[in-house]
């Protein structure tokens, strides 16, 4: 499903994010990306999004190149993706229906599928009862959900978490976790971008850790980052 | 990938598929919930809106007072071109055969379309009815007006004046003509100066749609510097430029909708005001003539000229300022 041909990404200024990745994550895949901050978790990710275009090498999408995507394209590439955001990138001036709404409404979506989906969406996260109340009166760990809420709602192939549960205590992290584990379940390829060793250990899944821009470890549990 | 898995992805594709017409309906829908929304964020800014509106307003009505004003003066020259006749003053001593020998000269010039001729008697008989000077005239011993000829030219038209100039010495070499005198020099004048006037509607009109188009773009630079958060989460979650540009579009349009309107006011005020003195001064001129305010249509052009020039003022900011929006 995400294939990683020997990426580089080099920022002006000479500053090199990412050497040379090569990987490989299969459709319906939980896999983690962990490392120190400035690893390279945030520009994999931001390539991903085709937030910015890779230096060199290939990366693939369901077999075909996205590098090569032009610009116009990026909008219905982006609508195939489902991305979770770790400062949840709310809009406060919004219901929290709208907030979920909106990767329908950009697709145009009929009013009447949109308040479906939007319905089962927060209904998958708990929090059907508050689709009229603005985020900002949710807590952390609410706001999280209706984040991940968006996220699935126009039932994306591809799910993208960077740092999902960075700001939750332990309990609502392994709540969301459950949750990414759910979309798992249904066929949905999830790659979350997170630091939290002792939460990703306990998922018992690939984990995939970065070093200086590079792949460092690919594989099952392990310990601390010494 | 597990067949299970494949199943349900398929599914999930075919949820997500929609008709031409559901897409059609739900375009529609969009935009008017767009329309709406910009409308509400309008109402919400009252006192922007109120002070951005005004500036396109006044904006527009100037360029369009003078244009409606210059109109006047054109309809005013139009209804004089009749009325650019010469007249040719006989000698006072002239027998009643040499002006029959004179109206037959005047007939048979190719240039003439018809000859009136006004005697003496006839003259001072309009003079006492039309000037209210009925008494004080009839103390005069003689009466002192000449024989005139009324004479009307087959080419009438004011662009046509060296012809008719040529007439008027050619009348001018009759034997016992005094003077033949065309009255058109002031209608000159006055075509030349509407003339420039046009011109002037032309540079000022220029000149204030830029203003409109730079006062509209800066009130949308700011809605979108306002929105940026918004702007951001929209192309995040796959909303394309068109998307994200639609709103903004709208704002403007209803910007320059209602700068126009404000205009069109304005213009039916002032008009209608000035219109009451036009009407006391033409009386006393013994005119018929009445200012005509922009009408109906002039309103209906300027709304649509004003919604044009918000539609491409709010275009021309979002090209600008959108590309500097890049999702983080």
């Amino acid at each position: 499903m995400i294939h990683f041909d020997n990426l580089s990404k080099r920022y002006p200024g000479g500053f090199e994010a990412l050497k040379g990745i090569n990987l490989h994550v299969d459709a319906g895949e939980l896999a983690f990306l962990t490392g120190h901050s400035g690893a390279g978790k945030s520009s994999l990710l931001k390539l991903l999004m085709l937030l910015e275009r890779p230096s060199s090498g290939a990366l693939l999408i369901n077999g075909k190149n996205i590098n090569r995507l032009a610009d116009n394209k990026i909008p219905s590439y982006r609508r195939q993706l489902g991305v979770v955001f770790q400062d949840h990138q709310l809009l406060m001036d919004r219901s929290v229906f709208d907030n979920v709404a909106l990767p329908l409404q950009v697709a145009g979506q009929p009013r009447k599928e949109i308040g479906r989906r939007v319905r089962a969406a927060l209904d998958g996260v708990g929090l059907l009862s508050k689709e009229k109340h603005s985020p900002m009166m949710l807590s952390g760990g609410e706001q999280q959900r209706v984040g991940i809420a968006r996220a699935v709602v126009h039932k994306p192939r591809i799910l993208l978490a960077d740092e999902p549960t960075g700001n939750l205590d332990p309990a609502l992290s392994a709540e969301i976790m459950a949750l990414f584990r759910r979309f798992q379940d249904v066929g949905v390829t999830v790659l979350i971008a997170s630091h939290d060793i002792d939460l990703i250990n306990r998922m018992n899944c690939r984990i995939i850790r970065l070093e200086q821009g590079m792949v460092a470890d690919d594989g099952g549990a392990y310990g601390p980052v010494s | 990938m597990a067949p299970s898995v494949k199943s349900k992805l398929r599914r999930g594709a075919v949820g997500s598929r929609i008709g031409f017409f559901g897409r059609l309906r739900a375009a529609a829908g969009h935009h008017s919930h767009t329309f709406q929304d910009s409308l509400l964020r309008l109402c919400k800014e009252p006192l922007q809106t109120l002070m951005t509106t005004t500036a396109i307003a006044i904006a527009l009505s100037l360029p369009a007072t003078l244009f409606v004003t210059v109109d006047n003066a054109r309809q005013f020259e139009s209804s004089f071109e009749s009325f650019s006749q010469i007249t040719a003053y006989v000698e006072n001593d002239a027998s009643a055969r040499q002006i029959a020998n004179i109206e037959n000269q005047l007939e048979a010039m190719t240039e003439v379309a018809s000859v009136v001729y006004i005697s003496p008697d006839q003259a001072l008989q309009e003079f006492i009815q039309g000037s209210g000077f009925g008494s004080a005239l009839e103390h005069l011993a003689a009466n002192p007006l000449p024989p005139v000829f009324i004479i009307e030219p087959k080419e009438k038209s004011p662009a046509e004046a060296g012809q008719a100039q040529q007439l008027v010495s050619k009348i001018n070499k009759v034997a016992q003509i005094e003077d033949a005198q065309i009255d058109m020099l002031w209608l000159q004048r006055l075509r030349s100066l509407t003339q420039m006037g046009q011109k002037i509607v032309l540079a000022l009109g220029a000149a204030l749609g830029l203003g409109v188009l730079v006062i509209i773009g800066n009130s949308i630079r700011l809605a979108i510097h306002n929105r940026r958060e918004e702007i951001i989460v929209v192309k995040l979650v796959g909303g394309t430029d068109a998307y994200v540009r639609r709103p903004f579009l709208y704002s403007g349009l209803l910007m320059g909708l209602l700068g126009a309107l404000g205009a069109s006011f304005i213009l039916v005020i002032g008009f209608w005001w000035l219109g009451g003195s036009v009407v006391q001064i033409s009386e006393l001129y013994n005119s018929q003539y009445r200012l005509q305010g922009p009408g109906f249509q002039g309103c209906l052009t300027l709304v649509a000229i004003g919604s044009g020039l918000g539609l491409s003022g709010s275009w021309l900011a979002v090209g600008r300022h959108l590309k500097d929006i890049k999702p983080r």
